[in-house]
């Protein structure tokens, strides 16, 4: 019997860097596969290549048995295959309505049939959403809605969701689960991306587990239990994980260098206060859109709270409201952003580049000229106490692997000798082997006296580098915890309600 | 080895390959008068390119620049004909295009116009104000004078015509300031990716007044070869698509127009190949309409091969992890 979809032998190059290995695939009608894997290991890469998003260097994808090779999204969604992002895809300003007839639109569209008709549409599916909202007034459960109702309404077979639950409360999970049930039922084959290990064993029909771009395992969810995922997930690196090692000791803070008082920014920043101390790891969690990562960069300057009532931010002894990152990058401030492909390195420069320009943008070098010899022996110094592994430091940047990136990108700031250092998902998109060793650093840097903060929306990350916990939610830090006392449940808890 | 391929190399090969084609084919192209003023012609758009370069790289454009160019070294002219020092009147002249550089730069930078639009108008807002306020005439003569300044654009040295001359000099000055000054680096940051170099703590905004303000000063430079080239500056140049040409040679080098690409030798390359091409097309006797479609078709081939060769990024274009 032929699957509803198959990939064979299929192989993904980025610039002769495999990204993906041979892997095949085979999707049956009506089933949810979960699909799982480590940062880094290769999911979305060959999910991205099933609905158009970018083509296989080589091998074969075969739908109903017929071979195809979609070049664009819109030629996938032609015939079936359907991606529901992590970042939705709706234009924020539309109505709902109007989202879910986007590209579809006849030459004069009433208002009040396109909102019938979705009207319509959406009680068909028993989504609780009013079409004439507008996107952004929406929360991210709904939004995800409006995603999955587009994707429906054009009879689609195959929806593959990508990182679906990581925006999502308890109960939006649920709801999310019992709504994929249902499409399961109508016949729409369903592949689940996900990090989180539970669900998919209990919504996943299959399993299949991804590592470092090839296949590991495919088999039933019944097969599998909790261990044997991670065993195939992690493989030969277990042994360096920290992630989910509970700390048997925090470092108690020396001194009080940070304090954010009441600051507010716009809708997303609420009020919020804490503090951070000097020889210590704050771990910050939250969900995304919780306002960890602006409360972090209006710290370092890189967005401004609000002008009136955006409450106080204390370095030390000493009020400080910073316009740009200059500034408080000065003051002994760095941030280390999430996105480092957007804003965290220059692309077409070597390592060597990158970290020379956050050494002369911290005005560390005498000259006005720069030599290359002193660009390539502070390079060497990096390269080697990060261990950033590439053929020399004239490499350029974006031809190395997710966490060497990352360590450039941290390079780059610490060479500017900060006092305070925020991480912000130091992990994202990084392999195993480099995960241990940014912990290891992080860890090097409290115990030098450093004030570090580290954001994480993964919890065991948070709960095995923290020494104090703080939880984040809309908005504002709402508890702290002790990482030695508190348990996952309780900080999820926290984060959530 | 296709990585060899650039579009530097691409261009390079190509301008020899027409330079050996019209050496063959066209009678009078190798001899040495001819190939000196194929060099001198091509020089003024030489230096303007290197101006144009600076911003390009910085992701920046300055449509501006020829209209600076034009109304600061015709007021230069006329304040010396009325009776202005020499020195003075072109101190005023520098100090006018400065201005003109920062009100681009703080626009660009600070207002966050984007800078083709702040520059398009800018170079309109320029050329009007000057044609009202300060120069009366069309077309300004150099004064009867015999100081070596009225020569800079028709005498040579030791056998190598002047504009050349300042050509390299300007060329060599821009390289070793792009490649090891501070400011060469932050602009090639710039230029890559704002928000990173934002975050990493370079004065992104003065960087962005410095460049136009540099590329007004050089506007200037240029203006001074043109003006003594010919002893006359005409206004109406202003007016003239030779700020597309200038755009031309910077792009066709192989500097990027999405910036942090390319140096001083991609404007070299460029402007050899279109001073070899624009020189045998005159002695082939073809129009100027004519040999604008010879110009523009080949800078688009150029692209369409840069972009297949070194296509950007697909990591980088599409957000996400792999």
């Amino acid at each position: 019997m032929t699957a509803l979809l198959e990939m064979k032998q299929v192989t993904k190059e980025y610039r002769g860097v495999p990204a993906i290995t041979d892997v095949d695939f085979r999707l049956e009608k009506g089933e949810i596969h979960a699909l799982l894997g480590e940062n880094g290991a290769g999911k979305s890469t060959l999910t991205k290549m099933m609905c158009g998003v970018t083509q296989m260097t080589r091998g074969e994808i075969l739908l109903d048995g017929k071979p195809v090779n979609f070049l664009t999204p819109a030629e996938a969604l032609d015939h079936g295959v359907a991606m529901v992002f992590q970042e939705t895809s709706l234009v924020p300003s539309m109505t709902v309505a109007q989202n879910l007839y986007l590209g579809d639109e006849k030459l004069f569209n009433r208002i009040r049939r396109l909102n019938i008709a979705a009207q319509t549409f959406l009680q068909s599916m028993n989504f609780n959403v009013n079409p004439t909202a507008t996107v952004a007034s929406l929360g991210a459960a709904h939004k995800q809605m409006v995603e999955i109702a587009r994707a429906v309404r054009k009879n689609v077979r195959v929806i593959i969701f990508d990182e679906p639950t990581a925006a999502l409360t308890p109960e939006e999970k649920h709801h999310f689960f019992s709504l994929v049930e249902r499409l399961k039922q109508r016949g729409v084959s369903i592949i689940f991306i996900s990090h989180a290990l539970e669900e998919a064993l209990q919504i996943g029909d299959n399993i299949t587990v991804l590592r470092d771009g090839a296949l590991i395992e495919t088999a039933p969810a019944k097969s599998f239990d909790r261990k044997r995922i991670i065993k195939a997930m992690v493989g030969r690196s277990i042994e360096n994980s920290t992630h989910g090692v509970k700390r048997k000791f925090s470092r108690q803070g020396q001194d009080r260098v940070l304090s954010v008082q009441n600051v507010s920014m716009g809708t997303i920043v609420k009020n919020t206060s804490f503090s951070v101390y000097s020889g210590q790891v704050t771990g910050m969690f939250g969900l995304i859109g919780s306002g960890r990562t602006e409360v972090a960069k209006i710290i370092a300057g890189v967005a401004k709270r609000n002008f009136l009532n955006g409450g106080e931010i204390i370095l030390e002894d000493r009020s400080v409201r910073y316009r740009v990152p200059r500034k408080a990058m000065q003051d002994g401030i760095v941030y280390v952003t999430e996105d480092r492909k957007a804003e965290g390195f220059f692309e077409t420069m070597s390592i060597s580049e990158n970290i020379s320009l956050g050494f002369q943008a911290a005005g560390l070098n005498k000259n006005a000229v720069v030599t290359r010899s002193e660009m390539k022996a502070l390079a060497a110094e990096w390269t080697r106490s990060l261990n950033i592994k590439a053929i020399d430091s004239d490499a350029s940047v974006i031809e190395l692997s997710g966490g060497n990136q990352q360590k450039v990108v941290i390079a780059k700031s610490l060479v500017q000798k900060p006092r305070i250092v925020i991480f912000d998902e130091p992990t994202r998109g990084v392999d195993v082997g480099a995960i241990a060793e940014i912990h290891q650093l992080i860890n090097t840097l409290a115990d030098e006296g450093l004030a570090v903060v580290v954001i994480s929306s993964y919890l065991p990350e948070i709960m095995s580098i923290s020494d104090r916990i703080l939880v984040c939610r809309a908005g504002r830090v709402v508890e702290e915890f002790d990482p030695l006392e508190a348990d996952e449940n309780q900080i999820m808890f926290a984060a959530v309600h | 080895m296709l990585k060899m391929l650039n579009q530097e190399r691409i261009v390079g090969a190509i301008a020899v390959v027409l330079f050996i084609g019209f050496s063959i084919g066209l009678s009078g192209f190798l001899s040495g008068s001819n190939i000196l003023s194929l060099i001198q012609n091509v020089s003024i758009l030489g230096i303007l390119g290197i101006g144009m370069a600076i911003g390009i790289i910085g992701r920046g454009i300055d449509l501006s620049m020829v209209s600076t160019m034009v109304i600061s070294v015709a007021w230069m002219l006329v304040m010396v004909n009325s009776g202005v020092n020499l020195w003075l009147a072109l101190g005023l002249a520098v100090g006018f295009a400065v201005v003109v550089g920062i009100v681009n730069g703080l626009l660009i930078a600070y207002v966050e116009v984007p800078a083709i639009f702040a520059t398009l108008a800018m170079g309109i807002v320029v050329y009007g104000f000057g044609k009202s306020f300060l120069i009366g005439q069309d077309v300004v003569y150099l004064p009867r004078d015999e100081s070596w300044f009225y020569h800079i654009g028709s005498g040579q040295i030791a056998g190598v015509p002047n504009p050349v001359v300042v050509f390299a000099l300007v060329a060599l000055v821009a390289a070793l300031f792009l490649k090891f000054t501070k400011f060469g680096r932050y602009n090639y940051a710039v230029g890559d990716n704002v928000a990173t170099a934002r975050i990493t703590g370079i004065p992104v905004r003065p960087v962005i007044v410095a460049q136009y303000v540099l590329i007004a000063v050089i506007a200037v430079v240029a203006g001074v070869v043109v003006a003594t080239a010919v002893t006359s500056m005409n206004t109406r140049l202003a007016l003239s698509t030779q700020v597309y040409d200038v755009i031309l040679v910077v792009v066709l080098g192989g500097i990027g127009l999405s910036g942090g690409k390319g140096g001083v030798r991609n404007v070299i390359v460029g402007t050899l190949l279109i001073g070899i091409l624009l020189n045998g097309m005159t002695i082939m006797n073809l129009g100027y309409t004519t040999q604008n479609i010879f110009k523009s078709v080949i800078l688009l081939a150029a692209i369409l091969i840069d972009t297949m060769l070194n296509p950007r990024d697909e990591q980088t274009a599409q957000h996400g992890d792999i």
